[in-house]
């Protein structure tokens, strides 16, 4: 594949997954500047490894993978990227409108805000069940037994629920 | 809440974001040509030139202690012995670390990848341990026998207090500098700082890393 092709192939697959790295930014970072920085390192990191992506699984699988990698090492690193030769000013992902729908609005914010208190692992596990991903796929994702998936996300979901039943009462 | 209403609500930020979101193909595109190094690739060099360092001490240390066995006083001998073996350690758990850097693939299931990108980081911790362990010996390399046949009570007790409360604190910090002591006062004091912070975060993952196997 030449290099024109490759960066266009891999534009089309980032651009068709673009939701999934706005969702993990967000839930694995707070700042917003952060946030940025991390879109841009998950981005340079697939971008890296995208000839070795395999067949064997969805795109979807493999940007889940190496995005979580990513989110989960990036909050232990000591500043911000500083060998990027030429920083970017503006994000490769932006919402036009951060609004959400009326009748969804506050249980979408608390949903959210939960996820990120939740630990680095539980809340990847949590994204993964959102998206409705299969618990074979998600213990191909994570590295764990399909059991150990059911087991832990009821764990997980549990906790979930809890927190919204406090709100409530 | 119910599990359908949680997936219900993620589908309706979902359909926000396909909407809403959108993507900045020439910023993604510009990315693509940035030349970066991984934050990993970018910690090689510096490890290999501790090594390359450590190396070129240890052979200057042994040369020495070779060259001058016959000569030099016991404690000399002893103290440096000590002292280049323990860097020999230090460049053993460095090497280990470049080993792991190689065997880190981002690519790879998540426990995997964090488990080694965690022993990575709290394998650091390995170093400072042995560092203290050399403290004593900066306290005896210059004895000889001659201050040790001619010197005074005073200076008999100096040493000994000085070398005693190096040793205790040399032991107690090598056996108490672990994770779970992370929250004393003094571990705080010892590894705070931006540098540290990393590796006490990374202990604490590989803790829920191994809560998951």
């Amino acid at each position: 594949m030449n290099s024109p092709d490759k960066s266009d192939n891999f534009l089309a697959v980032i651009q068709a997954h673009k939701g999934i790295l706005y969702k993990i930014a967000h839930a694995y970072c707070k700042d917003t500047e952060d946030r940025k920085d991390l879109v841009q390192e998950i981005i340079v990191q697939l971008w890296k490894s995208f000839d070795k992506y395999s067949p064997t699984y969805k795109y979807s699988t493999w940007i889940y993978r190496i995005a979580l990698n990513v989110a989960i090492s990036f909050y232990r690193r000591e500043s911000r990227r500083k060998s990027v030769d030429s920083p970017l000013s503006d994000s490769a992902l932006n919402m036009t409108d951060h609004s959400l729908p009326h009748d969804t609005t506050e249980n979408i914010v608390f949903l959210q805000q939960f996820i990120s208190e939740l630990k680095e692992l539980d809340k990847a596990l949590m994204l993964l069940y959102l998206e409705e991903k299969s618990y074979q796929e998600i213990a191909d994702i994570i590295g764990i037994s399909v059991s150990n998936v059911s087991t832990k996300i009821s764990r997980i979901k549990a906790a979930l629920k809890q927190k919204f039943t406090h709100l409530k009462t | 809440m119910e599990d359908a209403e949680m997936i219900h609500l993620w589908k309706a930020y979902d359909k926000r974001l396909e909407e809403y979101l959108s993507f900045n193909r020439q910023n993604a595109a510009d990315i693509t040509h940035m030349k970066v190094q991984s934050a990993l690739a970018s910690m090689t060099p510096l490890k290999i030139f501790a090594v390359m360092a450590g190396i070129i001490w240890v052979i200057l240390v042994d040369s020495i202690l070779i060259h001058t066995f016959r000569s030099a006083s016991f404690f000399f001998l002893a103290s440096a012995g000590i002292q280049v073996l323990l860097t020999k350690l230090a460049i053993g758990i460095y090497l280990y670390q470049l080993i792991l850097i190689q065997r880190v693939n981002i690519n790879a299931p998540i426990l995997e990848t964090q488990e080694k990108l965690c022993q990575l980081r709290s394998s650091t911790l390995w170093c400072a341990r042995l560092l203290f362990l050399q403290l004593p010996l900066w306290t005896t390399f210059y004895w000889n026998q001659s201050m040790l046949y001619n010197g005074n009570v005073w200076l008999y007790l100096l040493q000994a207090v000085v070398t005693g409360a190096f040793t205790w604190a040399a032991i107690w910090l090598f056996v108490n500098i672990r994770y779970e002591n992370r929250d004393k006062k003094w571990f705080r004091l010892i590894f705070s700082g931006k540098e540290w912070n990393p590796v006490i975060r990374a202990m604490e993952l590989l803790q829920q890393v191994t809560a998951y196997r």
